[in-house]
């Protein structure tokens, strides 16, 4: 696989936001909160008064808002865009056309309508996926700060490759991945027909002879698929200490839904890897990086991102933070989404926890807020949608 | 007091399960006794097998049964009728005033003039229902209600379950009716009030709680019925249907979507504001959690007052109105499915869309100056105003939504009234109603189309032949 690396930018300042993007991204914060808040706020300013002035429609959002780069002086005030306009519109400051990759949302939610994430290169999402990626995937133990940190892993993808998905960012994300950090005998086991079963238990058992650690990475509900097929053919694997699982994004229907307690519990069963050893990733095609948990021994697991990205927990009619320990909706401000919005509303709920400091060490993700809940025969969106795509 | 306890006069030592309520920073909870599914057949048994008292009993009879209940319920003193006021709004969230106002449409649409006309409007001799009468093709007819009718609710509006409890009653089924844990109060109370009004109804009606979806204690009561009745999601309607045996008739109300029309006619300076005050008064009622509240709202051009000036009307009517029935807290997931539609209308393609009342107001209304096909709100005072050249334009609009369009209420002229009735029929509309009415429906009415007692009752001929056949085997025959 060939990474493109920057073509000419929009306008000159962006050349110079990604590349200070880039070496903010480097930068190693530890110990200087104050300077990390500040260097995040000032990039973040920079970059909401560049997509304001070159993305037409999120300047007549923000301006409806009354947020200007004149009035916003926090990365909390720069209006959050919510996802679904990422359907409506075309929220890109380079010219789509001219893009090298567009993710699109799986559209699960919304009949035909995808919501595109327009990508003018990769370089910036890449650096993001992998500098986050080997501190909390590579190292262990995944709470930080990790002891001993892997260079590279033997690994399986259960999730179909880029060439047969272009446009899902977890195609690519898992592509790079096995890429970067993949050891020799890594693989994609998926191919245009479906999961490749035979060469799955082959790779697992290649895996428990070298009593080296491998990594099964995919989306939750492939790894049930897994699951499923082990099952069928009455195989169980203890993959050798270190080896670990990554899972992402649910079951989205297209598995068996399995409460996630359960969910863990089983891969321990079938593969031999403890829960602390299987990690959660938390991502979205409206965003340019990753969350991930360390490990879901317990649970509900508290999920975090680099220091690229903050999050917010919000009540979603007035976008204000909910007082500490209550629900609400999540907000990501993401320094990686340059050319897109960098702050996004989501449509999930989640619970923030609160760090040392003032600033939240994290998150927790307690599922999808599904509109009105229809309680008897008026119709609301979600239900609409659901009866009209059937 | 923070807690209920509903019907402990049936409970059979059964288990109790609470259900809680958060509204205003409050939490209420009520109590409902929860059958084993082996307690809840013995009690569908037990309803079913006391039918040939109830089937006894003329129509006239148990009318006035009805009508009584209903004065007590309609009295400000009566302590049920307290324990609803009380209640409902700390259930449901909904304004006490708005529930006050809405429990008298309710009630009042079942006393003894109505109840006949009910009858009536099914039945051309509403005696059949007691005896074999004459039919005009010859020989008799009788309508025979079911053995035992199942109910099962939503929780939606507050009264829904009144509709099918009473049309039950006056074909003389016996019915067990499952509430939902969203309002479980107005059915215990009304029946607890019908057996004290008439202590012969007692045995007949059964009302159960068990959470939506338990599919053993759904089979169950699903295989003891004849008929099974339901309200609710067309997701949670399927679930149902798959545990009705095929010989069982299944009745549902499934996901309904309305609208509100207004003619130029109805736009001139004198008479704008009020139709905006009728419009927005059937948003406010019911949060537009009924079947027949509106979700958007068509407004033709040519009026002196155009459609966007009558979209800040109707803005400025749920402002105020938010004064008298302030909407209720919306939980989390509301808000978002709130914020979501909003924004959505601020981010669509059409540069003309945009969205009244602030982010965090508790209504919002969305113009747009173009028509498109129903589709709906995110409710709790969320709608869409459409402009349209001419009313008849709506008609494929509607159309586009058959399966699911249901009443359009209507500002129009006589002249408008008799062009559109027939098109908006063959649409898919089955009711059309004025402004200000879309959320209480005539007694008698055909909801979703269907015949509220005809559905219910199964129709015995006894043919001309039988009749003179007999004749032959008479001992007085010649």
């Amino acid at each position: 696989m060939s990474l493109t690396l920057c073509s000419p930018p929009v306008a000159p300042t962006e050349e110079v936001l990604v590349q200070d993007l880039l070496a903010f991204t480097a930068q190693d914060f530890s110990g200087q909160n104050q300077l990390l808040d500040e260097a995040f706020n000032q990039l973040a300013l920079r970059l909401f008064a560049h997509q304001f002035e070159f993305n037409a429609p999120f300047q007549r959002f923000s301006r409806q808002r009354a947020r200007t780069p004149r009035t916003v002086r926090r990365w909390q005030d720069i209006p959050a865009v919510p996802i679904a306009a990422f359907k409506e519109q075309t929220l890109s400051c380079w010219p789509p056309e001219q893009c090298e990759r567009v993710f699109m949302t799986s559209g699960t939610t919304r009949g035909d309508v995808r919501g595109r994430h327009f990508h003018p290169h990769l370089q910036v999402y890449d650096t993001s996926m992998r500098l986050h990626f080997q501190q909390r995937f590579m190292g262990e133990p995944f709470s930080q700060p990790a002891r001993q940190t892997l260079q590279s892993i033997r690994m399986g993808v259960v999730f179909p490759d880029e060439t047969l998905m272009p446009n899902s960012s977890l195609a690519h994300y898992l592509q790079l991945a096995l890429h970067t950090f993949g050891a020799s005998g890594s693989r994609c086991l998926v191919s245009d027909t479906g999961l490749l079963v035979d060469d799955v238990v082959a790779s697992l058992q290649d895996a428990v002879a070298s009593n080296q650690p491998y990594a099964l990475l995919g989306a939750s509900y492939s790894l049930v698929h897994v699951m499923d097929a082990l099952q069928e053919r009455g195989l169980r694997f203890v993959l050798p200490e270190g080896s670990r699982i990554l899972d992402t994004g649910g079951f989205k229907g297209q598995s068996r839904e399995v409460p996630i307690q359960a969910f863990y519990k089983q891969l321990t069963h079938f593969l031999g890897v403890p829960p602390s050893h299987c990690i959660n990733m938390y991502g979205m095609t409206e965003l340019s990086t990753q969350f991930y948990d360390a490990g879901n021994a317990q649970l509900p697991s508290l999920k975090s991102g680099p220091h690229w990205i903050r999050s917010r927990v919000v009540d979603p009619l007035t976008g204000l933070d909910m007082p500490a320990g209550e629900r609400g909706i999540l907000v990501h401000c993401d320094l990686a989404n340059f050319n897109s919005v960098t702050t996004i509303l989501t449509e999930d709920v989640g619970l923030a926890q609160m760090g040392p400091d003032v600033e939240p060490a994290g998150f927790y993700l307690l599922g999808r807020a599904q509109g009105s809940q229809a309680k008897g025969c008026s119709m609301a969106v979600d239900e609409f949608l659901r009866a009209t795509q059937s | 007091m923070n807690l209920l306890r509903l019907g402990q006069h049936e409970a059979m030592g059964s288990a109790w399960h609470t259900l809680s309520y958060e509204n205003a920073g409050h939490t209420w909870q009520i109590e409902v006794p929860h059958y084993s599914p082996d307690q809840l057949a013995l009690l569908a048994q037990r309803v079913r097998a006391s039918g040939a008292a109830l089937k006894a009993m003329p129509v006239s009879q148990i009318m006035a049964a009805v009508d009584q209940a209903m004065a007590r319920l309609l009295d400000a003193q009566n302590p049920q009728r307290q324990l609803l006021e009380l209640w409902l709004p700390r259930i449901t969230g909904l304004d006490a005033e708005m529930v006050g106002l809405g429990l008298n449409a309710c009630f009042k649409t079942f006393r003894t003039p109505q109840l006949q006309r009910f009858v009536a409007q099914d039945f051309g001799n509403p005696k059949c229902l007691d005896e074999f009468q004459p039919s005009p093709k010859g020989g008799m007819v009788r309508a025979v209600g079911p053995e035992l009718l199942v109910h099962v609710w939503a929780g939606n509006v507050p009264g829904l379950p009144l509709w099918s409890l009473i049309s039950g009653l006056l074909v003389k089924a016996p019915s067990v009716g499952k509430v939902s844990s969203a309002e479980p109060l107005v059915a215990y109370v009304v029946a607890q009030v019908l057996a004290e009004v008439e202590p012969r109804l007692a045995p007949h009606v059964a009302v159960v709680w068990f959470q939506g979806g338990d599919a053993a204690r759904e089979r169950l009561l699903c295989e003891a019925a004849d008929v099974v009745l339901a309200y609710g999601g067309n997701t949670s309607l399927a679930a149902l249907r798959a545990q009705v045996p095929v010989t069982t008739r299944f009745l549902q109300h499934g996901h309904k979507l309305s609208a509100t029309l207004v003619s130029a006619a109805a736009l001139d300076v004198h008479t704008a504001s009020h139709t905006a005050h009728q419009a927005a008064l059937d948003v406010v009622r019911f949060e537009q959690q009924g079947c027949y509240s509106p979700q958007v709202v068509y407004v033709a051009r040519g009026g002196r007052v155009s459609p966007k000036e009558f979209s800040e009307l109707l803005a400025q009517e749920l402002a105020a109105l938010q004064h008298k029935f302030p909407r209720r807290d919306l939980t989390l997931e509301e808000s978002a499915g709130v914020s979501t539609w909003r924004q959505t209308q601020e981010f669509a393609s059409e540069p003309s869309t945009y969205v009244l009342g602030d982010a965090a107001a508790p209504w919002a209304v969305a113009y747009v100056d173009s028509a498109s096909q129903l589709a709906p709100s995110a409710l709790n005072r969320t709608l869409k105003v459409m402009a349209v050249d001419h009313v008849r334009d709506v008609v494929p609009h509607l159309a586009a939504q058959r399966r699911f369009v249901q009443t359009l209420g209507l500002a129009v002229s006589p002249e408008e009234l008799q062009l559109l009735a027939e098109p908006l029929a063959l649409a898919g509309v089955t009711r059309l109603c004025a402004l200000g009415s879309m959320t209480s429906p005539e007694p008698g009415w055909h909801h979703d189309g269907r015949f509220s007692l005809l559905d219910l009752v199964r129709m015995v001929d006894l043919e001309a032949s039988a009749e003179s056949a007999a004749e032959s085997y008479a001992s007085y025959r010649d």
